[in-house]
């Protein structure tokens, strides 16, 4: 068994010693997941894509959006439902979703009496940066409404009517009240005759006053929804990382035979078994490092979220093992290196493609997503999306798992069997 | 090396009895049978398709016989576990990684055999081909000489009794062939067996203490250079220039027959042509060996 070790370890040093090998099974599938995944979540210097769902029309809420759509740093869509626009979200159409709620203008009303508009965001979780600079922007765009409401006299009436009510209310001093009352009402005179409202008392620490209060919440992972276009995409590099270890290992075993070095092998006092045993453990401990540096570099760095991982370990051992057996298969069918890598570059392409490689399975025409049942890659990308985004629970998970497994033992029996016949 | 004849009282090393082996239609064994002695270098002689790779091949346990029986030393065929651990093969083809340096390569090759320290072991084989300067360069960039070098000493990780090689010095500098026959004469030495086949004649007969020839599947005659020489070799030819003309006479008695010329006078120059292992392989196989 040591000597199985050893020859794997040897075909994982020759791995990272072939450059383009090296390149195809590690960083290619990476490349393709970010390449995805920015190109689905639209990042770009285009403005802030964000959806505004208005709980009730109000000249408020109207100049909001207006003021937003105007500002050149936003492109609004107003749209129906909340749902609607977390759905947008979602799919990475949008930043956020700006919710107006009903309250919004009898909030900017007691904007000065210590009641205050507020706005519900819904952002993205991996673009919170984005999202950050969305508030900030609103709140620019909410103060310059809030003072254009003011230059309305009518607008400005039914805030000191409400700043007046507050004053009843509170437990200040007669003198206290006196006074504030008399600023008031000096206010209001000087509104209805147009004066500039540039008189008017502002509050005392100006700095930290804001007009709207922005409530700011996540998009909250909801089962069978990518929570952001990362969880498509790394798992789609899955694929690519499977395709990479596959088409590496799958003309390893002509490439030995056409170097000389697979006579040495047999013989040592390795069986042929065991010859074949250290190439497929090869490729399993490449198929299970590069899934698992794919699953690491989306959940710590692109926010994708593992929804079980215990499903997630079980996953990559079983499409490790599954694709081991492909890798198997491939070795089987061809007896020069050549034939393995290009037959198999062509045939693992088309299956990759079919499989979720490219564009997302949930994406593809009814067709092509029956026909997709035929790739071991569909099978594999499933599974990782089901321990992610997907969040299926094991009933779920059999059936993926299974079908890897089965690939699996085949392609081990059947391909050793096949290869160790040409050897 | 002496040529002489095989010690009797030595252990029959590698016994090969009436092999039979085809692919398909073509024979390629026909009826083998070779006893080669402990400590000796074997020279398995003949043109390509003469059936030698084969022999190897089925000696050293890659493909099986389709009768007959071969044994390595008291371990039994060569596909037997414990024989295996005495057979070490250099195949024709460099069979190296190239990504590798000679260390790891050397370094691989024990592990896999269950070497003790194979870092060691390395170290050793690559100062006894010479190597162990180059031994942290990959493969990759040695020159073809260097890598037949190599290629040897990946023979003998395991310090294997039984060697073959297959053409070790084929297409190499002066310096890598006077290397490489230096190892393979001092393994014999140290009373390992040497079954050694290659195109250059003037190489068997230096080194081999006894030679096969073989062709389309059969051997043809087995013995000493010398013996071989004297009985298959034919007559040497001797040419007398003299004032008369050139005279060619093909004779067993070569000095008599210069003597004789010598005699009768007026020679100005005599040149013998003896016959050697070439004209062995000629006289047996109508062939020359490169043909």
């Amino acid at each position: 068994m040591r000597a199985v070790a050893f020859l794997a370890l040897k075909d994982l040093r020759l791995l990272l010693r072939d450059r383009a090998a090296a390149f195809f099974t590690f960083v290619f599938p990476l490349a393709i997941a970010l390449f995805f995944g920015y190109v689905f979540s639209g990042t770009s210097s285009e403005p802030l894509h964000v959806a505004a769902f208005v709980e009730q029309a109000s000249p408020a809420a109207s100049l909001l959006m207006k003021a937003l759509d105007e500002d050149g740093g936003f492109k609004v869509t107003v749209i129906d439902s909340r749902d609607a626009g977390e759905q947008l979200v979602r799919r990475g159409d949008a930043v956020a979703l700006l919710v107006v709620p009903s309250t919004y203008a009898e909030g900017l009303d007691g904007v000065f009496s210590g009641g205050g508009a507020k706005l519900g965001l819904v952002v993205d979780p991996s673009r919170r940066a984005e999202g950050a600079m969305l508030v900030g922007k609103i709140h620019e765009v909410a103060f310059r409404t809030v003072f254009a409401g003011i230059g309305d006299p009518v607008q400005f009436a039914r805030v000191l009517d409400r700043m007046e009510e507050s004053l009843k209310a509170s437990d200040l001093s007669f003198t206290d009240r006196l006074a504030i009352r008399t600023a008031l009402s000096r206010a209001r005179t000087m509104s209805a005759k147009g004066a500039d409202s540039s008189s008017t008392t502002k509050p005392q620490s100006i700095a930290d006053w804001k007009p709207v209060t922005v409530e700011i919440a996540e998009l909250s992972m909801r089962p069978g929804v990518p929570a952001n276009t990362f969880a498509i995409s790394f798992m789609q590099g899955i694929a690519w990382a499977l395709f990479g270890a596959v088409l590496s290992f799958g003309s390893g075993i002509a490439e030995e035979r056409q170097r000389g070095t697979l006579v040495r092998l047999l013989v040592s006092p390795m069986s042929p078994n065991q010859i074949l045993m250290g190439k497929a453990l090869a490729c399993f401990v490449t198929c299970l490092m590069t899934e698992w540096m794919l699953i690491c570099f989306g959940v710590f760095l692109f926010r994708v979220e593992v929804s079980s991982w215990p499903l997630m370990v079980a996953v990559t051992l079983v499409t490790a093992f599954g694709f081991s057996g492909i890798m198997m298969l491939l070795a089987a069918g061809f007896r020069t290196q050549g034939g393995a890598q290009g037959a198999g570059r062509a045939v693992l392409l088309v299956l990759a493609m079919i499989g979720g490689g490219t564009v997302p399975i949930v994406f593809m025409p009814p067709f092509l997503r029956i026909a997709s049942n035929l790739s071991p890659f569909k099978w594999a990308v499933m599974a990782a999306e089901g321990a992610t985004w997907r969040s299926w629970g094991m009933s779920e998970m059999l059936i993926p798992l299974a079908v890897l497994a089965a690939i699996g033992v085949f392609g081990l029996t059947v391909g050793t069997a096949l290869v160790r016949r040409s050897i | 090396m002496a040529h002489g004849a095989p010690s009797h009282a030595m252990p029959s090393a590698i016994r090969i009895r009436d092999v039979y082996k085809s692919y398909g239609a073509l024979q390629a064994l026909g009826g083998v049978s070779l006893e080669i002695e402990q400590g000796e270098i074997f020279g398995l002689l003949g043109p390509n398709g003469a059936g030698k790779s084969t022999a190897i091949a089925l000696c050293t346990g890659q493909i099986a016989r389709d009768s007959g029986s071969i044994d390595i030393g008291d371990a039994g065929s060569p596909r037997a576990a414990r024989a295996r651990a005495l057979i070490g093969l250099a195949p024709q083809q460099i069979a190296l990684y190239d990504e590798l340096t000679a260390r790891e390569n050397l370094i691989f090759l024990a592990r896999v055999h269950g070497m003790p320290n194979p870092p060691h072991r390395a170290d050793e084989l690559l100062d006894m081909v010479g190597l162990l300067p180059r031994a942290r360069d990959r493969v990759g960039t040695f020159s073809g000489g260097m890598q037949r070098r190599l290629n040897l000493a990946a023979a003998l990780v395991h310090n294997p009794t039984a060697i073959f090689l297959d053409e070790p010095t084929a297409g190499v500098d002066p310096q890598s062939r006077t290397a490489i026959l230096e190892v393979v004469m001092r393994l014999a030495a140290e009373g390992r067996t040497v079954i050694y086949t290659t195109h250059y004649m003037e190489e068997a007969q230096r080194i081999c203490s006894r030679v096969a020839i073989m062709d389309r599947g059969r051997v043809l005659a087995i013995g000493t250079v010398p013996e071989l020489v004297a009985t298959h070799g034919g007559e040497s030819v001797v040419t007398v220039d003299s004032v008369a003309g050139q005279h060619r006479v093909r004779t067993r008695e070569p000095l008599r027959e210069i003597e004789r010329a010598l005699a009768e006078g007026g020679a100005t120059a005599v040149r013998i042509e003896q016959p050697d292992l070439e004209m062995v392989f000629l006289s047996l196989t109508g062939r020359r060996l490169r043909d």
